[in-house]
């Protein structure tokens, strides 16, 4: 019978020497979102993996940096890195975060990454 | 009741494994059983993790701070500013790749007289341990990461800094594979200081941005501990 063999160090292989999310590179094509565009945070279905942040849905908020190239977590968690996505860091005002942040510290703000299927323009 | 008086016994700090202990015990006797690494990898793995610490974090904040070319460099690309003080991000480390918590791309953000970083994991704890080190217990509980990006002030107030309203303060909240650690500004009456005297006030603390440098500060404040309202009671 012949045995299915599955190359656990694929990952490994291609990222020695090189580093992870930089072996990706050049995989994702174009970015649809640049620096400055306003983008809403999708409320998309998280049943099994995802890092994005519940108190991050719906909210509106700046792309501030155009991070790199990887497989999405909700993929890479299941070892399906075939299809890289843009990374964008993108930056909320916390009024927008939290209803009832203080007035009088509006000018706070959080930063966090998003691949880009969690974002749509605003 | 025994007529003995009651003998107070110190309750040991960790008393039991935790279910997440028993996990990843469990999960590598597992990858060790199935030649995924070898028990050797896991050794020496974690005796390189013990190595780490933050002074090349430190060096490059003094560094940046007297050349603005560097500085420019650290902003732009923290990996390629970290081989300057001895940190290859790619290359060193065992594997040679980093590892799902140590992904190699620091981004080091510069905090200005009007604006201030912090840095929290609200999703677990990622770190950027090739140029920190280990994290401090407090930085992987709940407590922290689940208060900061909501309440930042109230927690950089816990840890004795307060700063006033016109100063923004930004928390990065690291959830995927960048990696943040803070360049707080330069403090005033350091003036002619050498790369090695700013690099002592340079403290792990400002590196995570829950205090800033102060010239005769060079450790980590002391965190109070208060007592527990409803302590766990020991029996035995």
């Amino acid at each position: 019978m012949k045995t299915s063999h599955y190359d656990r160090a694929h990952h490994a292989k291609k990222a020695t020497g090189v580093g992870d999310p930089q072996c990706f590179k050049g995989e994702a094509g174009l970015a649809k979102f640049k620096v400055g565009d306003r983008v809403r945070i999708k409320d998309l279905p998280d049943l099994f993996y995802s890092r994005c942040q519940v108190y991050t849905r719906g909210a509106v908020g700046v792309v501030i940096v155009v991070v790199y190239e990887s497989p999405a977590p909700e993929d890479e968690a299941w070892d399906n890195t075939d299809k890289s996505e843009w990374f964008y860091c993108v930056k909320f005002r916390q009024k927008d975060l939290w209803p009832e942040y203080p007035d009088l510290y509006a000018n706070d703000t959080v930063e966090t990454e998003f691949s880009e299927r969690w974002l749509e323009k605003a | 009741m025994s007529d003995k008086p009651h003998e107070h016994k110190p309750a040991p700090m960790v008393d039991e494994v935790s279910d997440f202990e028993a996990l990843e015990i469990a999960v590598r006797e597992l990858a060790i059983e199935k030649g995924l690494f070898s028990a050797e990898d896991h050794r020496r793995w974690t005796e390189y993790v013990h190595t780490l610490g933050p002074l090349p974090a430190a060096r490059l904040v003094a560094k940046a701070w007297l050349d603005p070319e560097y500085k420019k460099l650290a902003v732009t690309d923290g990996v390629k500013a970290s081989l300057e003080v001895g940190v290859d991000w790619i290359n060193s480390p065992p594997t040679g790749f980093g590892t799902p918590s140590d992904y190699c791309n620091l981004r080091v953000l510069e905090d200005t007289p009007k604006l201030k970083h912090v840095v929290v994991c609200t999703l677990c704890s990622c770190y950027p341990r090739p140029i920190l080190g280990q994290s401090p217990e407090w930085y992987r509980t709940p407590n922290y990461r689940r208060r900061l990006v909501r309440w930042p002030r109230q927690v950089l107030a816990e840890f004795g800094l307060q700063l006033p309203p016109d100063i923004e303060i930004r928390v990065a909240d690291s959830n995927q594979k960048t990696r943040y650690m803070v360049m707080p500004t330069r403090p005033a009456g350091t003036e002619g200081w050498s790369e090695e005297q700013l690099a002592e006030i340079v403290t792990r603390d400002c590196l995570i941005g829950v205090a800033v440098p102060k010239p005769g500060v060079k450790a980590n404040a002391k965190r109070p501990v208060h007592p527990a309202v409803h302590p766990v009671h020991h029996d035995h």
